[in-house]
């Protein structure tokens, strides 16, 4: 009977592991791709010490989630035996992991590249920045990575590290996963279909979107025109759709 | 899982994408405020973006910057944004700089071209998919190809490929809409770069990778090989075929194969004279050989008959120890191995040491290189003496060995061929050795009273004249005397036959045909004291009308050739630098001796014009 329980119990315990992971891997998601937006902005004219600022503290949290999902993974794929029932998911999450780790990875060199361009240390590097048409700031983007949730964030301390150092280190841990791990890449099966997540309609205000191509085509159209429905110099259109204020 | 590539896309294996810093540093130059491009906002319907720019402004500010003209700022505008560091605002597609007002804007430094990394196709995955996720699946056709075909290919990842184009998109989405519109016009203009659309021409395109690291120690080694073989110092093609018709010219006649070989081509009539008569150490050369000897110091010491002349000479100077010195250095070099030591020692003992018995004088240079090398004897150790003591040789001895009375013996004594009227390749010799041996008209009878030592050949039936070799103008059937033709000749017959023939009485037509066979014959060779005889018995017939007059002994006695114009003459002209007589005393050596020397035979046949040769003729 104890015996029986406690199998359950470790299979619940590896059952709420393995979701750990994965939402875990969605955080991871979320941030790098928060980086990514933000790196865009790099040594363009919106580039300051405010967004490198900005840049490393994302950069910070993603470092703590890959680190956490780094061991919790191992972990699981060691003990796991064969012909278990989670095995692909585990190693779908595997599998998500690596590829998340090396694009993570290039977006880092690419900033450090990008950093050393535009080092911004005196005031006329300002004068070199390129002026890519951005007005606003990324905060919200920042925001937006430093909400995400992962059990171990706020518990577990790990050295904080600099970019350089950074890239060296996933190097590393990448060099341990392909050593310890033996899983055949090739044979995961990915839960999601072609064309899936273009059909899907969970996001809203896609209407809005398409919009924003047809956006950059009318500019073509109505460039030269100055009438409008208001007093507005940008108003093109009739009054009723006018969206400026 | 990507493959993980560790190899470095930078400079080492893609060079010919180093032009991307230059373009950088220029478009860096652009943003100042001051002196940089001019900038104004783009009107959209919803809002304003600023920093547009004008073709014709980045035209002109190219124009300026650079000092160029029109044309060449708006290549230059072209390639900048080609490589992706301007894109166009309208029409997005064609990769080129309209020089008029329409808008650019500069690319943010994220979406960069970068020499050291590829574009990732995961990336291009993610982007293709972020887009269908806006467009829902309204891509355009091949968009549609190229996801179809990531998805196949990088089938593994797609979970973590939707994951990240989704979490980006929402990314995106907390922008403020103008920055969301100017993020989606640069990541659409970066993907036109680098995944351009078909039928357009990409900027990306390098050529071919490099496959080594040109810094690595092996390929370095084999740069600097390749690069000294490049500079070594080369000679002039014109220099190079000189040298090869210079010696073509001049061993032309010496050649059996492309001359007449006399007696007679033993590869042709199996008859070995020609062999015999220069046998490596035969008593007395040829004259051909002789005049091989002449030809250049090499030519002499390899003859093994020269060298035993020349060792003679400066036997009778007392200089023999150089050739002594120099045989010993050759079978020091081309000797056993076991040998070696005793043999180096040797010559040291005898050459080289103060006080040898037959000491060479070197200088002191090449004396200390060769003692040192003693030290540790090997085959070439005593090459640099050697080539010393050959120059030595070759720049005083040679020459006077060519005006000594020793080489004038053997010259004199030198066989030589004729052919006479028995027709058959007679061996002379000649009182007065004739280095343009032209014309010898008469009987074997007569030269053979004249010069002593004379060699009769066995008159061979099977053994046709060499001129019959080189006559094959005449067609057989008008030839007094065929018969029995050699043996591989169809054409003339030996004149063994001649003799037989003499009273006949032949008609002059084959006579001058033959005659001018003849000439082209004698034409060929502008060298040579090679021996001509003209001979024809049917023309002595016809003009004397009776017995072939023997030749006289008079040219053979004098130095010039004067002929004694019974039938043929042959006329030399002699060019003014090429002094043939006298034979004996001066000279026609020093480097004349290997130029071709010109002389034109021709044959003048006695019913024409017979003219005398002048003495120096």
């Amino acid at each position: 009977m104890s015996r029986w329980r406690q199998s359950v119990v470790e299979i619940q315990t590896r059952k709420r592991q393995v979701n750990e992971c994965e939402r875990a891997q969605a955080a991871l998601s979320k941030v790098t791709a928060c980086f990514q937006q933000m790196a865009t902005s790099l040594g363009s004219n919106m580039d300051g010490s405010f967004l490198r600022e900005e840049l490393e503290e994302t950069r910070t949290v993603a470092h703590k989630i890959c680190s956490g999902l780094h061991r919790r993974l191992l972990s699981l794929l060691i003990e796991m035996e064969q012909g278990q029932e989670d095995k692909e998911q585990v190693e779908r999450h595997w599998v998500i992991f690596l590829s998340s780790l090396e694009n993570f990875q290039r977006d880092l060199k690419k900033v450090k590249v990008l950093q050393e361009i535009f080092p911004l240390t005196q005031r006329k590097d300002r004068q070199a920045l390129i002026n890519a048409g951005y007005a606003g700031g990324t905060s919200e983007v920042a925001a937006r990575a430093a909400m995400v949730q992962t059990p171990w964030l706020s518990v577990e301390e790990t050295a904080s590290l600099d970019l350089k150092n950074h890239i060296v280190e996933i190097d590393v841990l990448l060099e341990e996963m392909f050593q310890r791990v033996n899983v055949p890449l090739w044979s995961v099966e990915p839960t999601q279909e072609a064309w899936v997540e273009g059909i899907s309609t969970q996001d809203g205000g896609q209407e809005e979107d398409e919009s924003l191509e047809d956006i950059m085509e009318v500019e073509v159209v109505s460039q030269n025109s100055t009438s409008g429905c208001c007093n507005h110099h940008n108003c093109k259109v009739g009054c009723l759709l006018c969206l400026l204020s | 899982m990507t493959i993980r590539n560790v190899r470095d896309h930078g400079q080492r294996y893609r060079p010919r994408m180093a032009c991307l810093k230059k373009v950088e540093n220029v478009v860096l130059e652009m943003q100042d405020p001051k002196t940089g491009v001019k900038s104004q906002t783009q009107r959209l319907v919803i809002t304003t973006i600023p920093h547009a720019i004008t073709g014709e402004d980045i035209v002109a500010w190219i124009a300026n910057r650079f000092k160029t003209d029109a044309a060449e700022a708006r290549a230059m505008g072209t390639m900048m944004v080609a490589f992706g560091y301007i894109y166009p605002l309208q029409d997005h597609k064609r990769l080129i700089l309209k020089p008029d007002t329409s808008l650019y804007r500069f690319q943010t430094p994220y979406f960069w071209p970068a020499q050291q990394w590829l574009v990732e196709d995961t990336d291009y995955a993610i982007y293709l998919a972020k887009r269908n996720i806006r467009k829902k699946g309204m891509l355009e056709l091949y968009e549609q190809e190229q996801y179809n075909n990531l998805y196949k290919w990088m089938n593994h990842k797609w979970d973590f490929i939707v994951m990240q184009a989704k979490e980006q998109y929402r990314a995106g989405k907390e922008r403020k809409k103008p920055d969301r519109v100017v993020f989606d016009c640069q990541e659409r203009a970066y993907w036109v770069v680098h995944r351009p659309p078909p039928g357009t021409v990409s900027a990306m395109d390098y050529g071919h990778d490099r496959m080594v690291d040109p810094n690595m120690e092996e390929v370095k080694v084999c740069i600097m090989f390749i690069q000294q073989c490049i500079m070594r110092p080369r000679v002039k093609s014109s220099v190079s075929i000189g040298a090869l018709i210079k010696y073509t010219t001049t061993y032309k006649e010496h050649d059996p194969f492309l001359h007449t070989c006399l007696p007679s081509s033993p590869w042709i009539t199996d008859d070995v004279t020609y062999w015999t008569l220069n046998m490596p150490n035969v008593e007395t050369p040829t004259k051909m050989r002789v005049e091989r000897w002449t030809f250049s110091f090499g030519e002499l010491l390899m003859d093994p008959r020269g060298r035993a002349d020349f060792r003679l000479f400066l036997k009778k100077e007392f200089s023999g120890e150089n050739l002594a010195f120099w045989e010993a250095c050759e079978d020091l070099k081309w000797g056993a191995a076991e040998t070696m030591k005793e043999k180096a020692q040797q010559i040291y003992k005898t050459f080289l040491a103060r006080g040898a018995p037959r000491w060479i004088n070197i200088d002191g240079k090449t004396m200390d290189i060769t003692v040192k090398g003693l030290a540790h004897p090997h085959r070439y150790v005593l090459d640099a003496a050697q080539t010393h003591i050959y120059m030595l040789m070759k720049k005083d001895s040679y020459g006077r060995y060519l005006k000594s009375p020793v080489f004038k013996e053997t010259q004199k004594k030198a066989y030589q061929y004729i052919l006479c009227m028995n027709c058959v390749p007679q061996l002379c010799r000649f009182t007065a050795p004739v280095p343009h041996l032209a014309v010898y008209t008469g009987i074997c009878e007569a030269q053979s009273t004249a010069s002593p030592g004379l060699m009769t050949l066995p008159n061979s039936a099977a053994c046709p004249s060499p001129i019959s070799v080189a006559i094959d103008s005449t067609p057989a059937s008008e030839r007094r005397f065929d018969g029995n033709g050699g043996p591989s000749s169809s054409h003339f017959p030996s004149i063994a036959e001649a003799s037989v023939s003499e009273e006949e009485k032949q008609p002059p037509a084959p006579k001058s045909r033959m005659a001018l066979s003849l000439s082209r014959l004698l034409r060929r060779g502008c060298n040579a004291p090679s021996v001509f005889a003209s001979l024809s018995p049917k023309c002595a017939v016809a003009s004397g009308g009776g017995k072939v007059q023997p030749l006289g002994v008079e040219p053979l006695a004098q130095p010039q050739p004067r002929r004694i114009a019974n039938f043929f003459q042959i006329k030399v002209d002699i060019p003014p630098e090429c002094r043939i007589y006298p034979i004996d005393s001066e000279d026609e050596e020093d480097d004349s001796a290997d130029t071709a020397r010109g002389g034109v035979k021709e044959i003048i046949c006695p019913w024409e014009t017979v003219t005398k040769q002048d003495g120096a003729g």
